[in-house]
């Protein structure tokens, strides 16, 4: 073979590997995103898109995982909503009323309300729906009304009553929550009435119906034309399923995407970067739970409260929220954040001061030793584990940081990453020194905080139990659940939340926060009240 | 040949017995309690009358060995139980997703193929010169970069820059051209000097020198003789990429939104979804078993001394 023939048949090689990129990497110039029907015919409607990390679920209204609470909300509804600063306003019961013992609810509910097929919504219904969730009692034992129903009945066609085997106040606020008590039509129940099996499908009275839907790819919710509120303004809410931040984060700005709203949706890095940008609108919401440092007293050297109140002021919070958090979240002075009710107490928050934080360890016993930087107190090191999840950057960072200014007091911290799973099975069995925690926020709290308080088998009531009045706070929490004087329950919150403050074994670091990005022919996006519902209801589509 | 492949197949037996009884013992000394993992991905609350029902619901009072019979007799029927997330049968569901792997699996495996034979036939003929200098480029650069990060990449030059191709999701051709380029490239990174380094052996040999002594055309030689030989190791390379692309290209699939096995095995190992996890594992085992007895079978057809030494031996 000549050289001249070896290198012309090189060439025709080349040529095709050429051929091959520009046919395989340029293919397309203009039609972008067809693939995805779901996002297409935008034109026609309005439409907004967005993006949720995991599939929507089966749209069960009485089950948990893999549905997720947004989409329910969709297209269920609570007997009552919970609106911001905790009021409750009808939803599905347009009234109700409570006996004076506390124990009776009666409901009347909303007129002329139909599931999204055109069926009726009345008492019959609403029982027919208690009783599936009854049914699976264990299931759902986590929520208080769940241990406290005794009986439901159909008084008439509109009016609903379930009567309680002893006063619990958060009777209301339980209703309103996502999950287990919303409605589900007739067409949806099984044959057997079992729902924890499955549905056969998602008939609900909210705003949305589920149109168009492919398993971990995207659903199509439509307007329902049979609802009986405010319709929305929008016609159709596409979610697609990206489950990574940094694509949700390119597809958005490519304009794929519309809004990417949520906890812990896109890293912090690229939501102040989206900030930046002129071209993207950017909020965050009211704070939605706390960001907390447990400190087990259940250990002998954190049963002093002298120690535990040298840790909370050793450390500079403001700095380090600000730090590591980029001033996404709020430095927190009290456990419960005030926008919930019986929250708004004055208590007197614990300030960054480690010349007063030396003084109390002294105080307590722990010395330096001369020439050591550990304090030590009969033979013993002021030392501690603290347990983060591994794959929680905030966290971690916060974990290092509080390790590096308490060493400056003489503590030494180990630090122990784990997994998620892991490190909850030693909050429960209560095998921890310093724990990161969060409260529920609303609609749970600050009710479900005050019950965790006083509950064993949650790992907070196990971190209080050294505290020496533990016994007379679980007595007021008892006394605040099952009150139904208004006052009464606001003058135990009061007491409880300043015991807790006074005693700093649940050390409040930041208000978490929910970020929200979007493009800006989105306009009047706000913040639900209730952490878990959806924020679609009163958003508008301008002709940006 | 037929016994050949007929003794390769009971071989297999044993290998998926092993692979079953590891994860059978991975998954008990784990410190999960599956009874609990499964309540707790049902977000119901553990209570000890709850972990004991569902322990015995699952079989889990049982002792260890009637335990494992029970599986293994379920895995037999492929039976993988049902999933802790969806209360879904995992067999169905995993049914759902492989498609879509396959799909991924195929094209990269394909675009690989055909970008990396020819140039790294090049990069060898053409030794030391720019074509080589290229292949050696892509080759350096291929398996470097993290795919993640070339994902990322992609995605923001061909999507977000150029408008050019959907930034994720699947469904039709466009949405398959960024996955694939991400996942063949390592593989086109490895093939190419696979092949390079064996053709250039092969070159070496006497009986070149003898073909070019005759007379025969370069490109016959080629073509004929040194690729037929010279091709035997990138087949058993891409056997293995395939088991390797068909368990789940899980980065990738993570990155592109592509609803693929991977992505289904990451969220299970999240939520400590044990039957998936199982089922993932005895699937992987099957997988890679297959495609290294399909590389052996190809091997078997190209190269008649492998068959006679083949026939001989079984």
């Amino acid at each position: 073979m000549s050289v001249q023939h070896r290198k012309s048949s090189a060439l025709t090689l080349a040529t095709m590997l050429l051929l091959l990129f520009v046919i395989v990497g340029c293919s397309n110039t203009g039609s972008g995103d067809e693939s995805s029907s779901a996002a297409s015919d935008q034109t026609s409607t309005k439409s907004i898109t967005m993006s949720w990390p995991r599939d929507i679920g089966t749209m069960n209204p009485h089950t948990y995982n893999p549905s997720q609470l947004f989409a329910q909300s969709m297209l269920y509804e609570p007997l009552i909503s919970y609106q911001k600063d905790g009021k409750l306003e009808p939803a599905l019961a347009e009234s109700w009323t409570i006996s004076d013992d506390g124990k009776v609810y009666t409901f009347k509910l909303r007129q002329g309300v139909k599931f999204s097929d055109g069926t009726p919504f009345n008492a019959e219904i609403v029982k027919k729906n208690f009783d599936a969730v009854m049914k699976n009692k264990d299931t759902h034992s986590w929520l208080g009304i769940v241990g406290v129903l005794d009986k439901t009945e159909v008084v008439d066609d509109q009016t609903f009553r379930m009567t309680l085997t002893e006063p619990y106040y958060p009777v209301l606020q339980d209703l309103s929550v996502v999950r287990p008590f919303r409605f589900l039509g007739e067409a949806g129940f099984p044959d057997d009435g079992d729902t924890s099996q499955g549905i056969k499908e998602p008939v609900g009275t909210g705003p949305w119906m589920l149109a168009e839907y492919k398993q971990d790819e995207y659903a199509v919710f439509k307007r329902n034309p049979n609802y009986w509120g405010t319709a929305p303004k929008v016609d159709q809410i596409t979610v697609k399923i990206i489950p990574d931040g940094e694509t949700r984060v390119l597809a958005f700005e490519k304009g794929d995407l519309d809004l990417i709203y949520g906890e812990g949706m896109i890293s912090l890095d690229a939501f102040q970067e989206l900030r930046d940008n002129d071209k993207y609108v950017t909020q965050l919401s009211d704070p939605v739970g706390t960001r907390s440092l447990l400190l087990n007293s259940s250990n002998p050297k954190l049963s002093d409260v002298r120690v535990r109140m040298a840790l909370q002021q050793g450390f500079n919070k403001k700095a380090m929220v600000e730090g590591v958090t980029s001033g996404l979240e709020e430095p927190a002075d009290t456990v419960l954040s005030k926008n919930y009710p019986y929250t708004n107490v004055d208590l007197e928050p614990i300030t960054y001061d480690v010349e007063k934080s030396k003084a109390l360890l002294d105080e307590a016993g722990w010395k330096l030793p001369a020439g050591g930087t550990v304090r030590e107190k009969d033979g013993q090191q002021l030392d501690f584990e603290m347990i983060f999840d591994k794959t929680d950057p905030i966290q971690k960072a916060m974990a290092e940081t509080i390790q590096a200014e308490w060493s400056e007091l003489g503590v030494k911290v180990n630090l122990t990453g784990l997994e998620l799973t892991v490190q909850i099975k030693r909050l429960k069995a209560n095998g921890f020194d310093l724990y990161f925690w969060y409260n529920y926020g609303a609609p749970y709290d600050p009710h479900s905080f005050i019950n965790v308080v006083a509950s064993p088998g949650f790992g907070i009531s196990e971190t209080l139990s050294a505290l020496p009045m533990k016994k007379e706070l679980d007595d007021q929490v008892h006394a605040a659940l099952s009150s139904t004087d208004e006052t009464k329950r606001q003058e135990l919150y009061g007491s409880i939340l300043k015991t807790l403050q006074e005693q700093s074994a649940i050390v409040p670091i930041s208000y978490i926060k929910k970020t929200a990005v979007y493009q800006k022919k989105i306009s009047n996006f706000i913040f639900p009240a209730n952490r878990d519902e959806n924020p679609f209801v009163g958003i508008e589509l301008g002709n940006q | 040949m037929i016994s050949y492949i007929g003794k390769r197949m009971i071989a297999i037996i044993p290998i998926v017995f092993i692979a079953t009884l590891v994860t059978f013992a991975l998954i008990h000394i784990s410190p999960v309690d599956p009874a609990e993992a499964y309540l707790t991905a049902a977000h119901i609350y553990p209570t000890p009358e709850l972990l004991a029902q569902k322990r015995h619901e699952f079989g889990l009072d049982q002792p260890l060995l009637t335990q494992y019979a029970h599986t293994i007799q379920k895995i037999t029927k492929l039976d993988f139980g049902t999933s802790y997330l969806t209360n879904k049968p995992v067999w169905d569901e995993v049914k759902l997703r492989l498609p879509a792997t396959a799909e991924l699996a195929f094209w990269s495996m394909l675009l690989s193929a055909l970008v990396s034979i020819p140039l790294g036939i090049l990069a060898a003929v053409y030794k030391n010169s720019w074509i080589d200098m290229i292949s050696r480029a892509i080759s350096y650069f291929g398996a470097s970069i993290p795919q993640f990060w070339l994902g990322y990449l992609l995605i923001f030059f061909f999507s977000v820059k150029l408008d050019w191709l959907p930034v994720e999701g699947r469904g039709s051709w466009e949405n398959l051209v960024l996955p694939t380029i991400t996942l063949s490239l390592i593989l086109i990174a490895v093939y190419t000097r696979l092949l390079r380094s064996s053709v250039l052996e092969q070159l070496q040999e006497t009986y070149v020198q003898y073909a070019r002594t005759r007379g025969i055309r370069e490109r016959v030689i080629m073509l004929k003789h040194v690729l037929k030989i010279a091709i035997s190791p990138l087949i058993t390379g891409m056997g293995m990429s395939m088991g390797k692309l068909l368990t789940g290209t899980i980065i990738v699939e993570q990155v592109f939104s592509w609803p693929g096995f991977g992505r289904y095995f990451v969220d299970a190992i999240f939520n400590r979804d044990i039957p998936v996890i199982q089922c993932y594992v005895f699937l992987a085992a099957c997988l890679f078993i297959v495609c290294n007895l399909l590389v052996d079978l190809v091997q078997l057809v190209m190269d008649p001394r492998i068959s006679a030494k083949g026939r001989a031996e079984h």
